[in-house]
């Protein structure tokens, strides 16, 4: 019976051995924080999420994030049209360098913020005698933030710098416009999707960051505790419903940033 | 350019005159570029005149695409000067310029409909709203778009996005347009079609224009005047006319369509090709001395076929030739021979010239190709095998090899 005509037994037998093997690796961990964190009631649920040391590590973490996001999207657009249109001496280093962050461990990257800006770093001893404290304040998560999605953006716009036609821009300088014109009505329009998917991809990284926060912020709570320190603090206190509302939350937010660069692609690069 | 030809019967009654129209719109004076040591163009210079439009016609390779990227302001040139409507503007960058540009691939914003591609450059010289929207009503009715106003560049056919860059082009009033090889992309139909359509359009605002093309029909049937371009230096330029039937170098006469090309001597009342000695009395004798190695230069068309001996009135004779393939392509028939007694390799004097770019053991060119309108071909039948006469109704003398380029 293998040969029936147009039944192909590898087909069903393929798909299922592929959704059978994601079960226990994904689905099933994901599905255990809904599971886990709404068996006592939403009641107790809404209690934990509402709790105000719980919304201050969201808030940090969005706000955080958002910065970090704000400024690696304008490096990234600055950096790709740097190395896309000049030809120079180290680019390939540069472009080498600016990729690195992803393959160095947060934890590593943390460390080497402290050693730098800390109260006995390289810049920070500098800065101290002067009142500028930048580690375990807000800034120092920034700074990480920055660090660790530092060439996310860059990442999805430089390809598509690389890709657009240089006669664009020539056809829009023979017409009359200035550099700035040319880049603000013809280069940036083109670019609008890389813009969006790489700011919702750096954004996503951000807001998950623990390795190198945990480092630089200090962890204090209501301070410079984020939401994932906060679902670590707890998790270590006992208070595994108070982990488990914050957890959800990040997990949706994922989610919803995940279905927007999906399915809005091809909307954001529609002609 | 030197005028280096001589006929012995006119064809047509010659256009009045290859000169431009009137005072220059566009000028290159002694353009020469180099990319690193290798040197791309050599002294180019010429003038387009006001509503005129001059085709610069190379191979790849010939240098045409950097002379209009030159004039167009993305390119430095290395010495020379380009002015426009008496202005110097070799120092100005490309947005200073005013020169409207037409890119091979068209270069349409792709986030832009029609309407706001064609009133760019308004937009970006802060023109009133107002303005703007009658200037692009004007354009896209004169370019017949205007039910496509709102859409994108991507919606539109390759034709359609043509007429877009030339009315964005226009918006600004250019003082130059220049055409990247704008029928490039284009299917053969369309391409026709197009030039055409394209032609009538630029007489009708009368900018002064340069095309770009490898195409020699294209540049016979768009151009005003033709500057044939080889590596780097301009061969000849005339009107259409002229560099089809006066070319001034081999590399013109063989670059534009097909052309006979034989090894000639000048004697003191004739040229000697071969056995054959045609007379020349028109010939200029301060060009031409006799001993002179030269070359004429053909059209399959000037070549008439008799069987048996020529009429004694008709044109001069030059070989008896044995047919070699007879082949029918379309609208007429082409006809390969050979001569039974070709012209044997010129013996240089010592003393006529030095420089030869000549290989030393090329051997000369026997063959011959004719072409026969249909009438003629279907009353005369000729095979493969038959020996007839050549006769020529038309030839043209190129100067001595080595006194200029072309090989």
């Amino acid at each position: 019976m293998r040969h029936v005509r147009g039944f192909d037994v590898a087909r069903p037998l393929s798909i299922g051995m592929l959704v059978f093997m994601m079960l226990p690796l994904v689905f099933l961990p994901l599905a255990s924080i809904f599971i886990f964190g709404t068996s006592n009631g939403l009641d107790k649920f809404w209690a934990a999420l509402t709790a105000p040391e719980a919304i201050f590590a969201l808030k940090l973490s969005m706000a955080t994030s958002f910065w970090a996001t704000v400024f690696n999207v304008i490096f990234g657009l600055f950096a790709a049209y740097v190395l896309s249109r000049y030809n120079f001496w180290g680019r390939n280093a540069l472009i080498v360098t600016i990729s690195l962050p992803t393959a160095i461990p947060t934890a590593v990257a943390g460390f080497a913020l402290l050693l730098l800006w800390g109260p006995y770093g390289t810049l920070g001893r500098l800065l101290a005698p002067h009142g500028f404290q930048i580690m375990f304040t807000a800034w120092a998560i920034i700074l990480a933030n920055i660090f660790v999605t530092f060439p996310l953006a860059f990442g999805v716009i430089k390809p598509v710098f690389d890709t657009m036609s240089h006669s664009l821009e020539e056809a829009s300088a023979t017409i009359g416009a200035t550099r700035w014109q040319t880049f603000w009505h013809v280069t940036l329009p083109s670019l609008r999707g890389a813009i969006v998917s790489g700011a919702l991809l750096t954004f996503a990284r951000a807001v998950g960051e623990f390795g190198s926060t945990i480092l630089v912020s200090g962890n204090l709570a209501g301070r410079t505790q984020t939401a994932p320190l906060y679902i670590f603090a707890k998790f270590n206190e006992g208070q595994i419903e108070a982990a488990n509302a914050i957890a959800i939350v990040l997990a949706l937010f994922s989610f919803l940033i995940f279905s927007v660069l999906f399915f809005a692609r091809d909307w954001l690069d529609v002609d | 350019m030197a005028k280096a030809k001589e006929t012995l019967i006119p064809r047509f009654e010659e256009p009045a005159s290859s000169a431009p129209p009137s005072a220059a719109a566009a000028s290159v004076v002694g353009i020469s570029k180099r990319f690193g040591k290798a040197s791309v163009l050599e002294n180019i210079s010429f003038d387009v005149g006001e509503g005129e439009v001059l085709v610069l016609l190379g191979a790849s390779g010939s240098g045409k695409t950097t002379i209009l990227r030159i004039i167009a302001g993305l390119e430095m040139p290395y010495t020379g000067k380009v002015i426009l409507h008496g202005k110097d503007v070799t120092e100005l960058p490309a947005r200073e310029r005013g020169v409207g540009v037409i890119f091979q691939s068209y270069a349409l914003f792709p986030k832009m409909t029609v309407e706001k591609n064609i009133g760019y450059g308004l937009r970006i010289r802060k023109r009133k709203r107002k303005e703007i929207k009658e200037t692009v009503n004007e354009l896209l009715s004169l370019v017949q778009l205007e039910e496509h106003r709102k859409k994108y560049p991507s919606q539109l056919s390759g034709g359609q996005q043509q007429r877009v860059a030339i009315a964005r082009t226009l918006a600004y009033k250019p003082e130059v347009l220049l055409f990247d090889e704008p029928f490039g992309a284009l299917d053969t139909q369309t391409r026709v079609h197009l030039r055409r359509e394209i032609r009538a359009l630029l007489k009708k605002v009368n900018v002064p224009s340069i095309f770009i093309t490898h195409d020699q029909e294209e540049a016979l049937e768009l151009g005003d005047r033709v500057a044939v371009l080889n590596v780097g230096h301009i061969e000849q330029i005339g009107t259409p006319f002229e560099i089809y039937n006066h070319p001034a170098t081999e590399y013109v006469a063989t670059f534009l369509g097909a052309a006979n090309v034989l090894d000639a001597v000048i004697r003191q009342d004739f040229i000697e090709v071969g056995s054959a000695q045609i007379p020349a009395p028109t010939l200029d004798k301060a060009k031409f001395k006799p001993g002179d190695c030269v070359k004429i230069v053909f059209r399959p068309e000037d070549v008439s076929l008799h069987r048996g001996d020529l009429p004694r009135s008709t044109h001069p004779r030059l070989a008896s030739a044995i047919i070699e393939e007879v082949a029918f392509v379309g609208a007429y028939e082409r006809v390969r021979l050979i001569m039974e007694a070709g012209p044997d390799e010129c013996k240089i004097d010592e003393t006529s010239f030095l420089l030869t770019t000549e290989t030393p053991d090329r051997k000369p060119s026997k063959s011959i190709i004719a072409t026969r309108p249909k009438p003629e071909a279907s009353t005369t039948q000729l095979h493969a095998g038959e020996r007839v006469v050549v006769a020529l109704t038309s030839f043209t003398v190129l100067p001595p090899q080595g006194s200029k380029g072309g090989n």
